[in-house]
Formats: C-alpha cells, sequence, structure tokens
C-alpha cells in the first residue's frame, strides 16, 4: 500500500475508534457492541488481505491491530478483519467458497486447535455466523457457532463452537505462515495495549498530586515509568521485526520471530501493564476505570495461541526441529 | 516467640567483632589482590578461642550450637572480610561435624583438639569433575590393602586445599555398579593432604582469591585405616548430617556480606553529593536500599529459625535450604546495589564493595547452586515428582 493510502486507512480507523472506544465496562451492552461492529465491518477492512495479493502488508496490519489495541473497544477487529480473511486467502481456490466475515475458531485455551479437537471457541467473533478452524496440522474446517462462552477480556466476544466439514487444506509453508501471521497480529494488539496503558499512568503522574507535588516528580514513580517505557519498546520492536519478517522472510524465520514476539510480549506487555496499574494506585482498581480491562485484555491475550511457557521450549529447541 | 539473642549469643557478636575491628578494607583488598591466605586473620581468630566453637569441649573446643556459628561467621563476613574471612576458618567451623559424630575416639583425640587451636588446617574434598553436585557419582576410588587404603581420582574445587594438612576425603570403595544404592559404597577419610601423592592446582577464579579453590589430582595416596571416618561404605550418610548446617553457614556468610555492602553504600549515599544534596536522598537511590534491608531482614528470620530448630535437634531441611536460597539472593542483591549506589567508584577496587559484589555472587552457587535448592523444596517439601 502506498504510505499516503495506508495513512487514510488508519485515519480511518482511528476515527472509528475514537467514536466506539467504551468509557467503562458498563458501557460494553450487547447493544454497544453490535453497533460499534456493523461500524467497524462497513469500514471495509477485512479486504486488506482476502485478496490472492493482499492489499495491506502484514506490517500494515500489525500496525492497525496495534492501534486498535490502544483502546477499549469491544470490536471483533483481529478475529473477523485481519485474521479470519488471511486463512481464507492461504486457502486460495477453496477459499473462494466462503462468503461473510467469518471468526476464528481456537481450542477452548485459546491455543492453535489440534486436529483432534471436539469442542472449540470461536474467539473474537461480534456479529460473526461461522467461524473458520485453522489446526495444527493445517487442516481448515468451517465451524459451527454455539451459545456465549466465559472469558475474562471483557471486551472481546467468545462462543462456544463445533468443528464442522473441512474447507481445505493449507500448505506446510503457508501453515507456518498462518500461524506466524496469527502470532504477530495478536501480540501487536498486545503491544497497543500495553502502550495506551502506559501512556495513560504517564498522564496520571503529571496531573495527580501528593504532598504539593505531581507524584510523577517522584523519582520511585517515575523510574517505574520509564522501566515500563522500556518494557513497552522492546515488545514493539520484537512484533514489527516479526512482521517484517512476514513480509520479507521465508516463514519459518517469520515464524521464529513471531514466536520472540509472542514470547515477550507475554511478558513486558503484562509487567508494563502492572506497572500502569500502580501509578494510578487503587484508582485503577476500581470498576469503573479503564485500566482493568487493558489488564484482562493483556493477561488473556499473553496465553491466547500459545502462552510464553510453551513457546520458550519451543524457541529452545534446535533450528528446524519445530515446524 | 523470643526473637532476642541470648547474652552469650550478643557476646559472641560483640567480640568477633571487637576482634577484628583492625583488619580493614586494604587489609583484605590487598590479600585479595596478592591470593595470599590471611594468616593474621586467621591467627587471631584462633587465638580468641573462636576456631572451636563447635568442637566437643573434651576435644578443646566450646561445644556451642550451629546458632553461635552462624553469629560468628556472619560477624565476621560482615567485618568486611567477607568471603575470604569466612572461608579461612569455614572448614574449622563445622566441617569436622562427620568427626566429631562418628569418628573414632583415636581420630578425635588425634585431630580436633589441632583444629580448636587453629594448628591443623583442612580442607573437605568431595566435589568432582565429573559429579558436580551428583555426589554419588564421584569415582575416586580407594582400595583397600592391609591396613591402608590406596586412593586415586580427581577432585574439584576444593577450597583451601593449597594452605591445608589433612583433607576430609570422600571416596568410593565399591563402585556405582556395585552397590544396590547409589548411596552405599562411599567412605569417608580424614587424611594428611600429602603432596608427593596429591597434585595440588588453584584455579584462577572471579573472587575471594585469599582462599584457593583447587583441583587434585590423587595418584596412589596411601590411607591408613586409622584416618576413616566411622565404617566403610557409610560415608555418604556422615555427610548428609552436615548438609543442612552447611547451607545455614553460608546463608550466614551471604547475610554478612550483605550487611556489610549495605552499611557501605548508606555511607556513601550520606556522603556523596551530586546536584547540591546527598545522592541518598534521591529515591531511586534510597529505595533500592531500603529494599535490600528488607529482604537481608526477612532472609534473617529464616535462618535463625533453621538454626533454632537445628539445634533443638529437629528437622530443618525445608528451613535450611530456603535460608541459603534467600540469604543469598538478598546477600547478592544488596552487595549489587551498593555497587551500583557507589556508581564508577564502585567498580574500583579502591572501594571495597566490588570485592562484596564478587564475593557475594559465589554463596548464589557454592555449596549448592539455587537451582538445586528449589528442586530440594519443590520435591522433598511441596512433594512434586523430582525434576532430575
Amino acid at each position: 500500500m502506498e504510505s499516503e493510502e495506508f495513512a487514510l486507512v488508519r485515519e480511518l480507523l482511528r476515527s472509528f475508534t475514537a467514536r466506539h472506544r467504551i468509557g467503562s465496562a458498563d458501557e460494553a451492552g450487547p447493544a454497544a457492541r453490535s453497533a460499534a461492529q456493523q461500524a467497524l465491518d462497513g469500514l471495509g477492512l477485512a479486504e486488506l488481505r482476502r485478496t490472492a495479493k493482499p492489499v495491506a502488508t502484514v506490517q500494515e496490519c500489525a500496525l492497525l491491530a496495534e492501534e486498535h489495541g490502544r483502546h477499549p473497544l469491544t470490536t471483533s477487529f483481529l478475529g473477523r478483519t485481519l485474521l479470519a480473511p488471511e486463512a481464507v486467502r492461504l486457502l486460495g481456490e477453496a477459499g473462494r467458497e466462503i462468503d461473510g466475515t467469518p471468526a476464528l475458531a481456537l481450542a477452548p485455551d485459546l491455543g492453535f486447535p489440534r486436529p483432534d479437537a471436539a469442542a472449540l471457541v470461536a474467539w473474537d467473533c461480534e456479529g460473526a455466523d461461522s467461524a473458520l478452524c485453522v489446526d495444527t496440522e493445517g487442516t481448515v474446517r468451517r465451524a459451527e457457532l454455539g451459545p456465549p462462552a466465559p472469558t475474562a477480556d471483557l471486551l472481546r466476544t467468545v462462543r462456544g463452537a463445533r468443528p464442522g466439514p473441512v474447507v481445505g487444506r493449507l500448505t506446510a509453508p503457508a501453515l507456518r505462515h498462518w500461524q506466524a501471521y496469527a502470532l504477530v497480529i495478536v501480540t501487536s494488539e498486545l503491544v497497543g495495549a500495553a502502550r495506551e496503558l502506559v501512556a495513560l499512568s504517564v498522564g496520571y503522574a503529571r496531573e495527580r498530586r501528593q504532598y504539593g507535588r505531581p507524584i510523577g516528580s517522584f523519582q520511585a514513580v517515575r523510574h517505574l515509568l520509564a522501566d515500563a517505557t522500556v518494557l513497552v519498546e522492546a515488545c514493539t520492536s520484537a512484533t514489527r521485526y516479526a512482521a517484517w519478517c512476514l513480509d520479507h522472510e521465508p516463514p519459518g524465520r517469520a515464524l521464529t520471530a513471531a514466536r520472540v514476539a509472542k514470547a515477550e510480549a507475554g511478558s513486558s506487555a503484562v509487567e508494563a501493564v502492572y506497572t500502569g496499574m500502580q501509578v494510578f494506585g487503587g484508582i485503577a482498581q476500581t470498576w469503573e476505570h479503564v485500566a482493568h480491562l487493558y489488564l484482562r485484555r493483556v493477561l488473556v491475550g499473553a496465553t491466547a495461541l500459545a502462552p510464553p511457557g510453551e513457546l520458550l521450549p519451543t524457541l529452545a529447541e534446535p533450528e528446524g526441529a519445530t515446524r | 516467640m523470643d526473637f532476642e539473642l541470648t547474652e552469650d549469643q550478643t557476646t559472641i557478636r560483640k567480640a568477633v567483632a571487637g576482634l577484628l575491628k583492625d583488619f580493614d578494607d586494604r587489609y583484605w583488598m590487598e590479600k585479595d589482590r596478592d591470593h595470599a591466605f590471611p594468616e593474621e586473620f586467621y591467627a587471631a581468630v584462633a587465638g580468641g578461642g573462636w576456631l572451636g566453637i563447635t568442637i566437643p569441649e573434651e576435644y578443646g573446643g566450646h561445644g556451642l550450637g550451629i546458632t553461635e556459628a552462624t553469629l560468628l561467621l556472619e560477624e565476621v563476613a560482615r567485618s568486611g572480610g567477607g568471603m575470604n574471612a569466612a572461608s579461612a576458618i569455614h572448614m574449622s567451623i563445622f566441617g569436622m561435624h562427620p568427626v566429631v559424630v562418628h569418628g573414632s575416639e583415636e581420630l578425635r583425640r588425634r585431630t580436633l583438639p589441632r583444629i580448636a587451636s587453629g594448628d591443623l588446617h583442612v580442607c573437605f574434598g568431595v566435589t568432582e569433575p565429573g559429579a558436580g553436585l551428583d555426589t554419588t557419582s564421584i569415582t575416586t576410588y580407594a582400595r583397600r590393602e592391609g591396613d591402608h587404603y590406596v586412593v586415586s581420582g580427581r577432585k574439584v574445587w576444593i577450597s583451601k586445599a593449597m594452605e591445608s594438612e589433612k583433607i576430609l576425603l570422600l571416596t568410593r570403595t565399591s563402585r556405582l555398579d556395585e552397590v544396590g544404592r547409589r548411596t552405599d559404597g562411599m567412605t569417608l577419610f580424614l587424611t594428611d593432604l600429602d603432596r608427593a601423592r596429591i597434585d595440588v592446582r588453584p584455579i584462577p577464579k572471579m573472587g575471594r582469591n585469599a582462599v584457593t579453590s583447587n583441583e587434585l589430582f590423587i595418584d596412589d595416596l596411601r590411607v591408613p585405616v586409622a584416618d576413616r571416618v566411622g565404617e566403610e561404605g557409610e560415608g555418604f550418610r556422615y555427610l548428609l548430617d552436615g548438609l543442612n548446617p552447611e547451607r545455614m553457614l553460608i546463608a550466614a556468610e551471604a547475610l554478612g556480606i550483605g550487611r556489610v555492602a549495605l552499611d557501605r553504600a548508606v555511607r556513601y549515599g550520606r556522603e556523596r553529593v551530586v546536584f547540591g544534596r546527598p545522592i541518598g536522598q534521591n529515591q531511586g537511590i534510597q529505595f533500592p536500599l531500603a529494599d535490600a534491608l528488607a529482604r537481608l531482614d526477612a532472609a534473617e528470620l529464616v535462618l535463625r529459625k533453621a538454626t533454632w530448630l537445628y539445634d533443638q535437634g529437629r528437622p530443618c531441611g525445608r528451613e535450611a535450604n530456603t535460608a541459603k536460597y534467600l540469604c543469598a539472593d538478598a546477600g547478592f542483591a544488596a552487595a549489587d546495589r551498593a555497587l551500583q549506589t557507589h556508581g564508577g567508584m564502585g567498580y574500583s577496587e579502591e572501594y571495597p564493595v566490588a570485592r562484596f559484589f564478587r564475593e557475594a555472587r559465589l554463596t548464589r552457587i557454592a555449596p549448592i547452586s539455587q537451582e538445586m535448592i528449589l528442586t530440594y523444596l519443590g520435591s522433598h517439601t511441596l512433594g512434586l515428582p523430582r525434576s532430575y
């Protein structure tokens, strides 16, 4: 995408987020969710990765996921706009028969589903009427949606799902690309969330006064925030590099970079959000405040697709030994 | 609960601190720099009668408990001598425990009074290049020949071997494939470190340079049967008795280093003025030091509990391991913060904190790594499956 064109797309998303971001958990009711999702669907961004030669690069999609992650939004931008269309695209000919914008089906623990999974969850499925399940062998199935499923991430819509008929299979390189892409997109959202909460807490430290001065003037607070900034930069760099790899390197290398990014964000994004919560003090512990929405997002997100405890042993294996 | 030290224990602290006040930073800096054993310090501690603190009175000691021994070593480390000072006497303080408990009367009479007087230096010969902490895998072999054993093998990380007259030596008298249980077939000796038969080579290392750490090449060393500690084949079990006290002593040493490092950092934080105020006024300096204090205090409490349990004759594996783990981490963290507080000066040998840093690091490895402590707590205390 030309840079001017991408700037326009990003601006489009930004004006959407400004309109539909919620101010507290109480604003995340079904009607608001549905309206926001319809508005998002109306932007037509699902076409960014759906065509054989994608309109947007992975790097551009990662930046959009990061932007979406910065705000308390109930919209299923990842599952329905960025991820499922990519699976459809990778299916090639077989993907042409899939209409609409399905959601993505994952294992009940939000991991990549195994081929023998009897139960699934449709993840990030606001407004979806079906889901696609890409299992760890590369087989792609349709999945039938069930009732809403509980999740600690209050912004996310999750429903139960059951595996249905096979619609196609990904080649081994396509499967690696898919896994890397999914990891990068999910991690980008975590990066955005961590960056924003740290920024919010920095703003709070500037304004909040104790003992006659802004709390941000205390070293114990400002150093915490400086450390958190370092953490955010660490996961940002790892994630953007992984996105770059997907655009420029073979899928195997991109998958390694994506695993590194997800493992890094799994600890640093969470740690950065913890720090932000600490700086906010008691106010961040209240239901009305948005901080817990961010915390929930990064805590669940850190385990989604693959938790660090799974990624690190995989990364520790000799190169070539992992798929 | 009673957190007061007894009058005797308080006296030990004060007396040791008083005895060692003349061994200043320069003394330890030079000993460390020159890789020279601290003879004067050793003579002062021996002269004060402290080496025999746990050795029974009938063998010239004081017959005190591990609580007193840990107070002694903590104070020794805290005097600024750190691990150089502690290691110079560590083995005399409690290392003879297997001999005290299991040695023959003749062996005790022959060795323990000399340990207590300081005349006899000993070292502890257990670890081997191929075994490490997996002690039952040692291969140094003692073959019986009449009223002698003939020992051959290799030992590594033997502290103070260069300076020692005798070695408490763990061997196999039955090979691993000849025994039913891995812990069987090991025999302990307290014997002469005969230079004609044992080649002692110091290992160049990062710190604690006043006391050597050595590799030993043992070639047909002849050991009289009279030097055997207890029964043949029971050596491993004799050592087990001493493992918990060993952890507590190291914990105390780590604690002492942490305390002295913190003291120096606080002093520097008060004196050093930057941007028109003492650096200790900055939260970025003050809070990490306060954090180090809290961690040292917490670690000390576990150590006190562990030594109390041991002296009461009660099980203390959990507490001894926890004390070593927490004291080593707290001591190192304090030394690290002390170095950071000193800035560039902390990296120079002009201030002692660099030495404390190097020495405190040791306690996270020796005599057992932090990771192995966690395996103990994981399997023995939590009851999880053994991880190795």
